[in-house]
């Protein structure tokens, strides 16, 4: 096996005896790529070339209409983009931009207890940004779980829900469980439900908070955080310990 | 017209007859497997709640996803936590094997598998920094990046070396591995459970297949053309990669420029006080107010990044001019690692940078390498591990970029 990767060693070696496990006996010294070639072999070697220039021009020409703005071409041949490209050459790299982020939004999440003696009782909130929060400052390695876990099941499921949290396709969907799954293992991390009680429904909302201009900048910092408050979800009984611990 | 068609036939020589710059494919290989390494050891304790059958993103959600998106992930093949387990452990293994080089084209293989399964499997957790890893690892695949800086490299100067004795080094670990690794893919294809988009599941047949025939031709084709002519299409191939891979480096900085053009913030000059500002991207809060506190340097990073990252692809067409931005580029990401809190994100990038560093800097930093681990040797009691022809040495003058 191997034959490529065993082949590949300096290039001296790669015509001579480097090659396979038990190669015929060395052709010599010579290089000379399609040169060194008989004609048959030549006519399939123009023919790989080919290949493989029309795709890789054909790729690229691909991904610079998937990454560039909506055009004149990519709109007429949208489906064909989309086809060469989903699922695994997606690509996103507006990174901080057009502009960067310049608000704070946090998560935070309470929940619905059934308490041990057959009762209800609603906690506080928690704000699991600020969990985040902590456990990024002073960590040279934040851990994706801290930096991108909560922050990007939010922005799914905003992208995904219009403003009256209906849910939009099979994502919508999908982002509401997510997001639902997350709230209540980081309930149960917290042991937000107390001895003998049980998490039986959560409020998810999040608090978003303009990150004041720089002072040298002249621009007044707008007032208080804006809220957004999701209606509250029922966590089905299996969920209720939150899976992974 | 005259003076095109040598030119072209010239082109058409080189690019037919080397894999073209084999340091830099070797230091990108090096990079992503060992970025990607890192990331799975520092996520080795939240492996479960990140991609595991029973985190937030569970398998029947991440199931109904993939059966929608048809992405590539090894983790669907079976459920369970041993299953998880295993691939995480392979991947880990996996490249550790690449950054060292050990039949290279099949860890560069399995590393994208790797690659693929867990970050298919968990589409929402991951950031810039994976989607490059994403990338990169398919089109590594393509690549000849065990040339040199590899034990592919050292075991065929073995090989040469027993040849040029008259002795006869047998491949044992090769075929096996290809054997072992094909039943296990007609077994899974045989089991249904390749399903989703054919480029992945076509592309790990076509490696398997085209190593077979590699093999089978050195073994027993009469004249040397059959294996000249697969050692033409491995340098076509290649070639063709590693130009792909430096275009995906060029539209990556040219999105990022071009869109922050765009933007308000980036013209006001105020753009990169907002991030260092963000909870998220934070870790060193007092570190931030500290780069922000003065608006001149706010401004001047703020256009200098966006300058840098427009110019890039231009400065391709000069050697010197793009030295330049590319030093400032990686340490611009050096930075970004610490102060955003981001180093598998930055470790990529510069991972990426590094296609584009010029072929004399790397062999000085494989000569340093060879002398501090000699020394290093030395210190350990063992006798210094000098190769009769360090692979940086063997190197034709002519392989390698102009730039």
């Amino acid at each position: 096996m191997n034959a490529y990767g065993e082949d590949s060693n300096a290039p001296h070696g790669r015509h001579g005896p480097g090659d396979g496990p038990d190669p015929a006996p060395s052709p010599g010294p010579a290089r000379g790529g399609i040169a060194a070639l008989s004609a048959p072999c030549r006519v399939v070697a123009a023919l790989v070339l080919a290949v493989v220039a029309v795709a890789a021009c054909v790729h690229l020409g691909m991904v610079f209409l998937h990454v560039a703005p909506s055009n004149t071409v990519s709109k007429q041949h949208a489906q064909a983009i989309d086809d060469w490209i989903y699922p695994e050459f997606e690509q996103n790299w507006k990174l901080f931009a057009p502009n960067p982020l310049q608000q704070n939004i946090a998560v935070q999440v309470r929940a619905e207890v059934g308490t041990a003696d057959g009762g209800t009782r609603t906690t506080g909130w928690y704000d699991l940004s600020a969990e985040d929060g902590r456990a990024i400052e002073g960590n040279p390695v934040p851990s994706h779980t801290q930096q991108n876990e909560l922050r990007r099941a939010w922005d799914l499921y905003g992208a995904t829900h219009d403003g009256d949290n209906r849910p939009v396709g099979l994502r919508g969907a999908l982002a509401e469980q997510y997001l639902r799954r997350l709230v209540v293992l980081r309930l149960d991390r917290s042991r937000a439900a107390g001895a003998g009680g049980v998490v039986e429904r959560v409020q998810v909302r999040c608090r978003i908070t303009d990150v004041p201009p720089p002072e040298w900048s002249g621009e007044k910092a707008r007032g208080a955080p804006v809220y957004r408050l999701l209606p509250w979800w029922t966590v089905p009984a299996d969920e209720a310990r939150g899976g992974v611990r | 017209m005259n003076r095109l068609a040598p030119s072209v036939s010239r082109g058409i020589g080189r690019v037919t007859e080397a894999a073209l710059g084999p340091h830099q494919s070797a230091v990108i290989r090096i990079g992503f497997s060992v970025t990607w390494l890192l990331f799975l050891l520092r996520e080795f304790p939240h492996r479960q709640e990140l991609y595991g059958p029973d985190g937030p993103w569970s398998r029947p959600l991440a199931q109904q996803l993939i059966s929608d998106n048809g992405a590539f992930t090894a983790l669907m093949w079976f459920g369970g936590r041993f299953w998880f387990e295993t691939v995480y452990a392979l991947a880990v293994l996996v490249s550790l094997l690449l950054a060292l080089g050990w039949r290279t084209r099949t860890m560069s293989v399995l590393f994208m598998v790797g690659v693929l399964s867990l970050q298919n499997r968990s589409v929402f957790v991951g950031d810039g920094g994976d989607n490059v890893l994403h990338l990169m690892s398919i089109y590594l695949v393509f690549t000849r990046c065990g040339q040199v800086w590899s034990l592919d490299a050292r075991r065929a100067a073995r090989v040469r070396a027993a040849r040029a004795r008259g002795e006869r080094m047998p491949d044992r670990a090769g075929p096996v591995l290809w054997g072992v690794l094909g039943l296990f893919l007609a077994a899974v294809t045989a089991a249904g459970r390749l399903e989703g988009e054919w480029f992945v599941p076509a592309l790990l047949w076509t490696v398997w297949l085209g190593q077979a025939l590699w093999w089978a031709v050195g073994r027993w084709a009469r004249s040397a053309q059959p294996r000249l002519l697969l050692d033409v299409v491995a340098d076509v191939v290649h070639n063709g990669a590693l130009l792909v891979i430096m275009a995906e480096a060029c539209l990556i900085y040219a999105t990022a420029g071009w869109y922050k053009i765009q933007g308000s913030r980036w013209q006001d000059g105020t753009a990169v006080h907002y991030p260092l500002h963000l909870d998220y991207f934070s870790p060193w809060p007092a570190l931030a107010g500290l780069l922000s506190a003065s608006g001149t340097l706010v401004m001047i990073v703020t256009y200098g990044t966006v300058l840098v990252q427009v110019a890039f692809p231009f400065a391709l067409f000069n050697r010197r001019v793009k030295n330049v931005l590319l030093a400032a580029m990686m340490a611009e990401h050096a930075v970004i690692a610490v102060v955003l809190g981001l180093p598998f994100f930055s470790l990529a990038m510069i991972a990426t940078d590094a296609v584009f560093l010029p072929t004399s800097f790397l062999r000085r930093l494989g000569r340093w390498a060879s002398r501090a681990r000699a020394r290093l040797s030395r210190r350990g009691g063992r006798a210094p591990v000098v190769d009769p022809r360090a692979p940086e040495d063997t190197e034709p003058a002519h392989v390698g970029f102009p730039a």
